[in-house]
This record gives C-alpha cells, structure tokens and sequence, in this order.
C-alpha cells in the first residue's frame, strides 16, 4: 500500500542480536577508559560463546508434539502445579537479574576515602598522633590536637555522607523507573485459566496474549488470531510483524512462531509455551552484555582527578617541603607535625567536593525540569562536552505520528498542516476536488478515535487502526469536523480490506444525499495500483478522461512527494448506477460483483512523520555549537534525507554524492567524494566498510544521515566518533540500542519510547522523547562547565591567604595569623554557600556560539586558574589578611617588627609577662586572646575579600557591569557569608568552642582596601581581555 | 572569536586532534630542558621573562599597596600610647606576675628552677640572669631617659607626670649580687613583678577589716598590724607566696619579702614614661626542703586584681628544686 519496499530489512536485525562488542576497557580510539582491571579474556569469550550458544535454540524449530513432551506440558492444560513449582524453583522467578550493584558500603567508603579525604585522614591521624604523643610526656597537655584531629574527621565522614546521599539520592530517580506497574500474565494451569504475576511464569506455562499485553516470556505461539508484535525495541523493526504457528525460518528472531519477552502485541490475540524465561531471553541477554560493558570516566570525572592530583600534588610538596623546613630550622618533630595538619588543613579545599556535587545536582535538577533526567550526576556536563550526537529519527526528531503533509488534486500539490499545534498554512477546503478527496479519505478509512478522550486535541488522541489511517483520519477530523458522524450519515454497505497482494481498499457507502439513490463506490491504495483502475480524472469539478497527460502530470506529483520521503496513497471514488446497483444488492467482497476499474481518480495524499516542530531550531543550535548531529535511522534513505533536510541535519545547498551525480548527470562513480559535504550511508552499505572507511565517511561529511540501520551498527558508527576523538551522545530506545548507549560518553534514552534495559544502560533519560530537550542539556552541561570553573577559581583562592599564615609561622617565627579551625570555618563555613550560588549564575556570553570543548585542553582547572588563584587574587587576600593581623598586634600594643622571632615566648606558657612594644607585659591568656582575635580578624577579612572575589567570580571575560548581579542566589551568597562569619564573631560562647573573639567594628576595615584591589585588578585585567583577544594576557590569565 | 569558531565548523576539521600520545615519562633532562622547544620547565626564555615580568610589576604593585596602608596605619597610631587601653584592649584590667630568673631560653616551655646549692657551676645560670635582669635596675643609663625623670617617690609623693620612681635596689639584702642571691645557701631569691598595663591603676586593700577570705592570714596580719603603724603605706599591691599544695605549703618553709611586701602604689599608673622600671619584689625562700619539687603560687593582691590558677592571671606559678 504504500511506497517504502523492503530493502534487505531482514538482515538489518539479524546482525542485531549478535552482540559482538568485545569490550577491551578502551574507547574506540584506543585510549584506555578506566583504570579498572582488564578481565580475563578467557572468560570474556566464555561468555560470548556463552550467548552464540543460547542463540541456537531450536525450540521454534521441533515439532509442538515434541515440545510439549519437552516442557512436560499441554496446549489445553498447561503445566500442573506441582511441576510449575518444581521449575519456579529450579530456574527462579521470570524476571531480568537488575545489573550488578556496587554494595551500598564500598560506596560509602569510595565517598569516605576518595578525593581530599585520604589527605584530611592523614592530617586527622597526625593529629591523634601529635594529642597522644603530648598526653603521656606533658602533664597538662592542651587539648587543641585531639579536637583538631576530632573535628577534621568528623568533617571527612560528614563530608562522606553527603556526597554519598547525594549519590544515592539521584540512584532513587532510577528505582522510580524500576518499579512499574505489574505485568501480569493470563496462564493456563491444569486447565484452569489464571492471572499470574509475570514473574511467576516457568518454562512450559501456556499463556495467552493479547492485543495490548507485553510480551511476559519467549514464547513458541502455537495458536494465533491476526496476531501482531512490535519488535522495535528488539530489532529496531518499527513495523508491526504479524505472528502464527507456523515455523518459517531457522533464525528464532525471524521465524514466525516465536514472541520475545518485553515486546508488545499490538494486534490480536495467541497463545503459546512459554520457552525461556527471565535472563534466558533473548531480551535477558541482551540486558546482561550491555551492563557487563563498563563505561568508562566522565569527562568531569576526569577533570576532578585531574584537580584532585594538582591540588593534592600541591598540599604534599609544601607539607613535606615545609616539614623538612621545621626540622632544618631546629623545631622538635612534634612540631615539625603540627606543622603539617596545619598545611594540609590550609590546602586541602574541604567544602569543594562537596560544592562540586551540589552544583551538578542543582544543574540536574534544572535539567529534569527541562525533560532531561540524569541518571548519573556527573553526566550532568557530559553533555555539555559533546561534540557528536548520534540522534533517533522516529520520536526524537520527529513527532513519532503520522501526518498528512501534502495533497495533489486538481492537478496542484496542497501543502497540509504538520505543525503539532497547528499553526501552519491552511488550504482551501471548498473546492470540490478538496471535497471529493476528503469524502473518499474520511469513508475509505477504518481507523477511529479510541473512546473518552473528549478533552484531547485532535492530533493528540489515540487512534484505533494503522498508522496511515490515523493520519487520515486526524486531517479530515481537522478540515471536516465529526468523522464519525460523516461516516454514520454514509453508511457503509461493504468493504475490501487492504491486503498485500492487491494493495488497495475499497468500500461502498450510501450517500448523505437522500435524492440520490445511487451508491458511491471509494478506493484507497498504492498510487500506481489506483490509477491502473482509473479511466477518467476529477479535475476542477470536472471528469475528465485520464489521457497520457495527465498520467505525466499525475506522476510528476508522485514523484516529487515521494522524493520528499512522503508515503503517498491514491485515492479514487465511482458512483455505481441505481438500475445495476439497487438498494439491496448484495455486494460479494470475496468474489467482487461490482467494478473496480474504470474508476474516477481524485488525487493523492502523502503522509510522513513530521519533524518535532523545536527541532530544525535545536539541530541548528548545535551546528552553531559546533556540535556534529549524526542522524541513525532505520528508516529509508529517502525518507530520512527528507526529514534530515527539513530539520536542518543536512543544511540547505549541500548535497549528497547521489545529488552531484544527479545534477551533473554522470555516474555515481566519477564524483569526487571530497565535494560532498552530506552523505546519506545505508546500512547495508555500512556492513561492507572497513573502519577506515567509516572513518573517512565521518571525517570527510559533515551531515550523515545513516538510513537502514540496525541498532547494531549503531555501535559501530559510535566507536567510528570516538575513534575521530568526538565525544559522542547517542539516543536509543531499544534493547538493542543498549550496547550502543552504554558504549557512547553519555547514552540518551526515551523516557516514553524507550526500554527499560535502554533505560537502565542510558546515563540520561529524555522524558518527552524531544531531540530538543538535548539541546537544553548541552546548553546546561556547558553552562555548568564555565561555572565549576569560576566555583572552583573562587574556592581555591581562600587557599592562599590559608596557607601563607602557617608559612610565616614557621618562617618568621611570628605569632600564627590564621588557625585550623578558623581555616575549617572558611573552608566548610563562609565559602560554601558562595561557590555553590556561582552555579546560578547566568552565561557570559551565547555559550551555544561556540566549539565544544576540547576535553585533551580545556581543563577544568589549568595552571591559569592556579596562577590566577594562587599567584595573583590569592595573594591581595592573604596581603589584606596580614595587614589586619599586624593592625591589631600593634593596635594592641606589638608593632610589627616586635612580633618577628618572638614564637617560641608567644606560645610558651611559662612566659607569663611577655613585654610589647609600649611596655606592656601580657600573660599567656591575655596573648592567647590576642592571637584568636587576630584569627577572627583574618578570616573576617578573608571574608571580605571573598565578596570581591566572589564578583570578579562571576564573569570570566565580561565586565561585572555588563553581567550585571541579577544572581540572587549569589546575592544572597554574599550577605549569608558575611552574616555568618559575624555570627562566629560575634555571638557568646564562640570563644570557648571556636576560639573566635568578637572584633572591634574598625577591625572589619583594613581589608577593604584590597578588596578594592581586587576589584580594580580584575576588572582592569578583563579590560584588556577584552580590547585583546587572544593576546599574551588571555594566555597566561584567561582560565 | 566567532569567526575561528565559524571557520572551524564549516571546514572539514570537524574534530579535535588527539595530542599525540606521550611516552609514560619524560626524562627528568627533558624536563628541565626540553631542546626540542628550546623551554626550560615548560616554557621558553621569553616566556620566563614574560610572565617574570608580570609578576615582578604585579607583586611591585601588591606590596606598595601593602606599604602605602602600613604608611597610613602607623600615622595613627601615637609611639608612646597604645591605641586601645585597658578594657578596650585585649590585655584587659587584670595584670599578671612575672618571675625572675627564668629557666634557660632553650627550655621555655619549663617555669622549674632547679639548682644544686653548693656547686657554683649549677646556679651559675640563675644568679647571671638576675644579675642581667637587674643590670638595668643598678644603672640608671642604660633605661633611656631614666637619668633626667627619676623622682624621690613615697606614698604621700607620687611622680608628677612623665616622672618615674627609683627602685631601692639596696633594700633588696640579702638578695643582692653580692649574695649571690643567697643561692649559694640552697635559700633561694625569686623577684616578682607586676605585669605592666598601660593606665592601670590598683585598688588597694587598704583596710584591714574588708580583706578577703582567700587572702593569706600571714598577709592579714601583715595589713593589719602595718595599719596601725604605717597606715599610709596600706596603698599596696600586696604579695603572697605560698605552696599550691598542702604538702607544698609545708616544703616551702619561711618565706620573706623585699624591700616591703608588695608594690608600693605610687609606681601606678604605668604610662609608658621614659625611663619606668617595674618597682620589684624580691621573695627570699629561707628554708625550703631540698631534694623536693615545691610548687609556688605568688599572688598580687588588689581588690581589682582577680586570681585564676589555670590562666595565671593575678599570679604566677612556678617551681623550685633545690639539691
């Protein structure tokens, strides 16, 4: 009926099963992918046999008496109790083993010792060490070791737990998927018939499916009634295949009397045996080898150990250069120690783990409000490093819904409406080609709106029938109004389904006009068929006879709408005289009495599944973000050019070698393939190729659309992206795309389309199946790319000003500026809620305006944001630090040049009279104040550098008068840090748990100054960012 | 910018090169002189000067900005006034006490002073920090401006202001040098003195019948019998010493103080004048057991003075160890 033959379909899928990715724990270009241990190969190809072997069931092949005797079954009673029992236990319940799940503990732990946390342990145990070491030599030892070690352990495990409910909080979005409804099974036992929980089914129940139902098991059908299954999510077949009981073919996937578990029957009813069940299926194996595969690092995994080292690197060089230091200087070792936690405590960024984790989760949270909902959060900026998307056509692209989009009558070709909300073109609906046309599609058409959907817009109600039809019927719903009531009032006397042989469908109606007792004789079908039976034409109101022109013009029309990947059907109608036709007369569909030649043909309707209508703007969005969309369809070629155009994934004025040849009219052969930027690559063509072909395919076009492929090769056109160094998203639904999804850097399923295994194997899921809701997670994985980095800019520059105070503790022998614990207070304190409002903060400029990144150079953090963090703002912070530390020593009465080399009478407790530089002599309490207060006073200016730290924060490029501080979240960043940290300062009893004093109001000021600087700098320096791209300061400060 | 960009798209360079993979490691050579690129750690000899340069203007610029503040904070800031005092201060209102001699530097975190009565050699280290400590005390030329301030001070003849008070340093016997601090005869002087606080000024017991409970009563007595005789010598910041312990206070046997017992109030209110000396006391332990570590607790008694064992404030704490 319709024109889309069927080229070499069959073998597209029955590569399909053959899962034939051995993977070697490496990316396509041979870069290792993980660390983990590679497995043994032998037992990797035990398990592939393993499933080569399965796959040669011969179930479907032995005869029913045969098996029945097999399963110890009968078609009429089905198993008895007792043996369904004996096999529940001996093979388990009919349901897919879940993947191997890390256990929850070692999860915990990986949160309790990964990342930072190793280093605090050290220092915490250090500290333990240092406390116990003081305990048995000193009679009064002080107690500041064991709470140091205590509270930095109890940030490590609190730190843990976090990340660690973080964790298992975005795991739970899965479990929502897990537990879906039910499926029951209708079984027969010991002749009775039994509604059963699938999972209760063994081998050799007898069950009944019908129309609706998911498949429960592999089952051999041994009864049948018009019975259909979709395949699609096994085999990417997205046509429906009837099944029955006849054996006809050695492959189980092709032969008819087999079922697969988890697919759906649409149509009619059977019954059959169960054969295997749970894991065993087809689907079950399937499932198995794709959560064996291991996918490898993040990209922002990658990135945060590369962070990780750097800053771990970092604190160890110092820690132990330092270490060294205090020993050559003459320090005791236990010193020497305390040294140490002190220098890891500066360096180790505490709070930054766990700001990293709650911006990607406030960034995954934003994207399941746009429909894109991370499995996994540090998928959250895949995405935004993706430079490939191998996208779905049906669904994903496109609206998954057949829809008329052009009719030809009166020799014109009419433009329909495709939008999904209708708000394109509208035509002439008067003309009385237009009405015979509508009469012949609303009569000749069996579909009908499924009942209570009254509310629904039309185009969005459920259809009863064929999907062609659907499309009919929702277009003459929308130009006609009541169908259903057109066709009551035209009764229908008989009719000719359409069948496959004949590829046509014909029906007889009285007419709504009483006066005419004539009856009206429609037909629908394949165009060519339609007008063989045609002898005159309706054009213009008039019946003209079909001569050889208007055949031309009739296949002009045919042509041009199947090049435009259209399905087109032919219409024709025929008013059957009264005097041989009369009231009564007994229409024969079996032995046709009444003609079916010479009849009036009206005109063609195509149909086609409309693109989504925010595509063409998503796949044009990702052009300019320099992303590579890759359409993998196993659709026609034809077709998917057509919709590959209309959405833009091949861009107008480029063209296909076949559209060079066309154009230049010379064979296929003699273009060069070089001057095609577009390529449209068949499957079957695809099988052919060596991966340096492939290779040369992806290099050398921009636009491919792959049509006719199987979810299988799939796989293969991901691993050619990777080998070319892309990062490569791949959307899927089926069971089969589930290799191809794990194998890609972030795997994209259907929320609604897409299989459960397809879901499981995903990192994301697209909850309204829309192409374009792609797009918002590349814009929100690249948004949160560029604001990691300024979180993490922000966080590490606090460092310094941390650090540098134990440095010159050691080296200039000066009281200590900065304690641990007021570091723990920056660290877990005032710096969190700042960093993680950096993630709110809007872009800088159109981030979908530029090339993904470059994942071998554009780190996130590179020796530029150290060297901007450390080396330049961190230093004015730790340079206003000091400056308040030696304005209250002197306010105080011990100028500057007093406090160089006077440590060890400072912190001695036998020096009770420690003279300062107006003659006053302090006691060791009254010191001890001192130092705290000149602590508070540190970190409160830490703090107020940190709000000009945090604004030159916001923009990496712009100037903060052009961002603007519309970032509320970060507003409020600022007055909470500064509310928290007068809050340590100031409230009673802090100086007994904290050892922070309250400051003097004029002890807030002295920072202010190199805040300014700060400012000033920044903005000078984006300044010259700006005037010059590209120039020796963007190289040596552009992070 | 957009036009690379755009450039990139619409050519055939669709994708990142990879870098080509390095070997596992760079020799050490290699990497502090890479003659391929002609770098030094990573970079070439422009780019050091470069990025030298950079930096050298930039920390130029950071530490004027530091020098420019300091400039304008030390402007506010009087040589001989500390800025904030008393309680506005973090040094408070409660002055501790301070002992001489101190153990050695090498040892600062001990308060133990430990000597064998009859080996020279052995006290050797405590009588030649005194004499150091006291070395001021004698020679009036050595305390800047002690020479041209010093005033006659008595209890009815307090310094005018700028004026300092004369520490009798002979009324000391017999904790003199002399005597070598009467170390040599295992009866050790200790000499206290009351922390200096700018603008603090004492309020003296100095009335017998409002002494409180925890006060010595040899001290008592002292106060009581010197009201009768001396009353205008009551304006005192007293002094006790006694052993912290009950076994201590047994060790610790006679104890006497020089010149008087406490620091005579006419040296308050310390205000930095050229030339103030502490006014001293010396603590001579006549009698204290040997071979015994005796823990001592001297106090000052005012009534703004309070007492706190663990933070030594209002006294200081320390031990002898006479062999």
């Amino acid at each position: 009926m319709s024109y889309k033959p069927h080229l070499e379909r069959a073998d597209s899928y029955r590569v399909a099963t053959v899962i034939a990715t051995d993977d070697d724990n490496r990316t396509a270009d041979g870069h290792f992918k993980s660390r983990r241990k590679m497995p043994t190969k032998a037992a990797k190809k035990e398990n592939l046999d393993d499933l080569k072997q399965e796959l040669d069931i011969d179930h479907h092949k032995i005869s029913p008496e045969e098996m029945y005797q097999r399963f110890q079954t009968h078609p009429e009673n089905g198993l008895s109790h007792a043996k369904a029992k004996e096999n529940l236990e001996r093979d388990g319940p009919n349901a897919l083993t879940p993947p191997k799940q890390t256990p929850e503990w070692v999860k915990f732990c990986k949160n309790l010792f990964g990342g930072f946390a190793m280093l605090l342990w050290i220092g915490a145990i250090l500290c333990f060490v240092a406390y116990s070491i003081q305990a048995t030599t000193s009679e009064e030892p002080s107690d500041d070791n064991l709470y140091l070690g205590i509270v930095l352990s109890a940030v490590v495990i609190v730190t843990g737990i976090f990340s660690y409910y973080q964790e298992s909080k975005s795991s739970k979005i899965m479990e929502s998927f897990k537990n879906m409804v039910p499926q029951f099974a209708t079984v027969i036992r010991e002749g009775e018939k039994l509604t059963l929980r699938a999972e209760d089914l063994v081998l050799g129940d007898v069950v009944e499916v019908k129309f609706g139902d998911r498949i429960p098991a592999d089952i051999r059908i041994i009864e049948a009634r018009n019975f259909k299954v979709d395949n699609s999510s096994l085999t990417g077949e997205s046509e429906p295949q009837s099944r029955g009981s006849e054996f006809t073919h050695e492959n189980p996937l092709e032969t008819k009397n087999l079922a697969f578990f988890s697919t759906n029957a649409v149509e009619g009813t059977a019954k059959g045996v169960v054969i295997s069940c749970g894991d065993h299926t087809v689907m079950g194996r399937i499932a198995g080898l794709a959560s064996g595969l291991d996918t490898g690092e993040t990209p922002i995994a990658k990135e945060i150990h590369h962070f990780i080292h750097l800053i771990t690197g970092v604190a160890v060089f110092l820690g132990v250069t330092f270490f060294v230091i205090a020993f050559i200087l003459g320090y005791h070792w236990l010193d020497a120690v305390i040294f140490l936690i002190g220098i890891i405590v500066a360096n180790v960024p505490e709070g930054l783990l766990a700001t990293v984790t709650v911006c990607l989760t406030l960034t995954a949270k934003r994207m399941a409000s746009k429909n894109c909902l991370v499995k996994n959060l540090e998928a959250v900026e895949t995405l935004g490093s993706t430079s490939t998307i191998c996208s779905d056509k049906t669904g994903t692209l496109t609206q998954n819904r057949m829809t008329v989009a052009h009719m030809w009558f009166d020799n014109q070709i009419i433009e329909a409406d495709t939008t999904e909300d209708q708000s394109g073109v509208q035509y002439d609906r008067t003309s009385p080609g237009f009405k015979a046309l509508s009469r012949i599609a609303t009569l000749c058409n069996r579909a009908e709106f499924k009942g209570g959907q009254d509310g629904v817009p039309i185009l969005k109600k459920e259809v009863s029938g064929d999907a062609s039809e659907a499309a009919l019927l929702k277009c003459m719903e929308l130009a006609l109004g009541d169908v259903m009531n057109i066709r009551k009032r035209n009764r229908k006397i008989a009719e000719v389904p359409f069948n496959s042989t004949n590829k046509y469908q014909v029906s007889i109606h009285e007419t709504e006009d009483p006066n005419d007792p004539r009856v009206l004789l429609v037909m629908k079908g394949a165009p060519e068929r339609i007008l063989e039976r045609c002898s005159t034409i309706f054009i213009n109101g008039k019946e003209k006879v079909l001569d050889e022109e208007m055949k031309e013009a009739f296949n002009n029309a045919y042509m041009e709408l199947g090049g435009l990947g259209e399905r087109v059907l032919g219409f024709c109608d025929f008013m059957l005289p009264s005097d041989k036709y009369p009231t009564g007369y007994k229409y024969n569909t079996d032995d046709i009495n009444f003609p079916i030649d010479n009849l009036r043909f009206v005109g063609l309707m195509s149909m086609i599944d409309p693109p989504r209508a925010a595509v063409p703007d998503a796949v044009a969005k990702c052009r300019s973000a320099g992303i590579k969309v890759i359409m993998v369809t196993g659709d026609h070629p034809i077709t998917a050019k057509a919709i590959a155009k209309s959405v833009g994934i091949i861009s107008e004025g480029n063209e296909t070698i076949e559209d060079i040849a066309q154009r230049l009219n010379i064979p296929i052969s003699e273009v060069n393939p070089r001057e095609a930027k577009a390529a449209v690559v068949h499957g079957a063509e695809l099988r052919d190729v060596s991966s340096d072909q492939l290779d040369e395919i992806l290099r050398y076009h921009t636009e491919i659309v792959f049509a006719r492929t199987s979810p299988q090769q799939k796989l293969i056109i991901v691993e050619g992206c990777q080998r070319m160094g892309a990062i490569v998203a791949v959307t899927g639904d089926g069971v089969n795309d589930s290799p191809a999804l794990k194998k890609a850097d972030i795997g994209v399923a259907m929320g609604i389309a897409g299989s459960d295994v397809s879901k499981q194997a995903a990192d994301m899921i697209l909850l309204d199946d829309n192409f374009a809701s792609i797009v918002t997670g590349v814009e929100e994985g690249r948004l949160i790319f560029d604001n990691l980095k300024k979180s993490i800019a922000y966080t590490l520059t606090s460092n310094i000003p941390e650090i540098s105070p134990f440095l010159a503790f050691i080296l200039c022998d000066i009281p200590l500026p900065l304690g641990t614990v007021t570091i723990l207070c920056i660290d877990l304190g005032t710096d969190m809620i700042p960093a993680i409002s950096l993630a709110y903060e809007g872009p800088e400029a159109d981030i979908m305006k530029r090339r993904p990144r470059n994942p071998d150079v554009d780190n996130l953090v590179n020796e530029r944001l150290i060297s901007m963090a450390y080396g330049q703002i961190g230093m004015i912070q730790a340079a206003a630090g000091f400056f308040v530390y030696f304005v209250i020593m002197a306010e105080n009465g011990f100028l500057p040049m007093k406090l160089f080399g006077i440590r060890k009478m400072w912190d001695s407790k036998a020096v009770n009279d420690l003279t300062d530089s107006y003659g006053q002599e302090w006691t060791y309490r009254d010191r001890k104040t001192l130092e705290y207060t000149c602590h508070t006073a540190f970190f409160i200016s830490i703090v107020v550098v940190q709000w000009a730290d945090l604004i030159i924060c916001k923009t990496r490029r712009n100037s903060i008068f052009h961002q603007g501080m519309r970032n509320w979240a970060l507003n409020f960043g600022l007055v909470f840090e500064t509310v928290l940290a007068a809050f340590l300062s100031y409230c009673p009893g802090m100086d007994k748990g904290l050892r922070m004093y309250p400051l003097k109001l004029v002890w807030w000021f002295p920072a202010i100054p190199f805040m300014l600087a700060i400012f000033v700098y920044d903005e000078t320096r984006r300044f010259y960012l700006r005037r010059n791209p590209g120039g020796w300061l963007e190289q040596e400060t552009y992070y | 910018m957009p036009t690379i960009t755009e450039d990139c798209i619409d050519g055939f360079q669709q994708y990142y090169s990879r870098p080509p993979e390095m070997p596992k490691k760079k020799s050490i050579k290699q990497m502090i002189y890479d003659a391929e690129e002609n770098s030094y750690f990573g970079r070439t000899v422009e780019s050091w000067a470069k990025i030298g340069i950079f930096y050298i203007i930039f920390y130029g610029v950071l530490g004027a900005l530091v020098a420019i503040c300091m400039w304008a904070f030390f402007l506010t800031l009087d040589p001989r006034i500390p800025k904030w005092k008393l309680e506005s201060s973090i040094i408070g209102t409660n002055p501790g006490l301070g002992f001489r001699p101190l153990p050695p530097v090498d040892n600062v975190e001990s308060t133990l002073i430990w000597y064998k009565g009859t080996q020279y050699e052995n006290y050797k280290h405590w009588t030649d920090s005194l004499d150091e400590f006291l070395e001021v005390y004698k020679v009036p030329g050595l305390t800047p401006g002690r020479g041209q301030n010093i005033y006659n001070c008595d209890y009815n003849q307090p310094p005018p202001r700028g004026q300092v008070c004369d520490v009798d340093i002979k009324s000391w016997a017999p904790c003199t040098k002399e005597n070598n601090y009467s170390y040599h005869k295992s009866s050790p002087c200790i000499f206290l003195k009351l922390n200096k606080i700018y603008d603090w000024r004492p309020d003296f017991y100095n009335n017998s019948q409002t002494l409180p409970a925890d006060m010595p009563s040899s001290l008592k007595n002292h106060i009581s019998e010197l009201e009768k005789t001396d009353p205008i010598k009551l304006n005192t910041i007293w002094v006790s010493c006694e052993g912290e312990n009950p076994a201590d206070q047994e060790n610790i046997g006679v104890v006497k103080y020089y010149p008087i017992r406490g620091f005579p109030g006419y040296f308050y209110p310390y205000q930095n004048s050229e030339g103030y000396l502490s006014p001293l006391v010396a603590v001579h332990f006549e009698r204290p057991k040997s071979g015994i570590i005796i823990n001592v607790e001297c106090k000052a008694w005012a009534r703004n003075i309070k007492h706190d064992r663990k933070d030594r404030i209002g006294s200081v704490h320390y031990e002898l160890l006479i062999d």
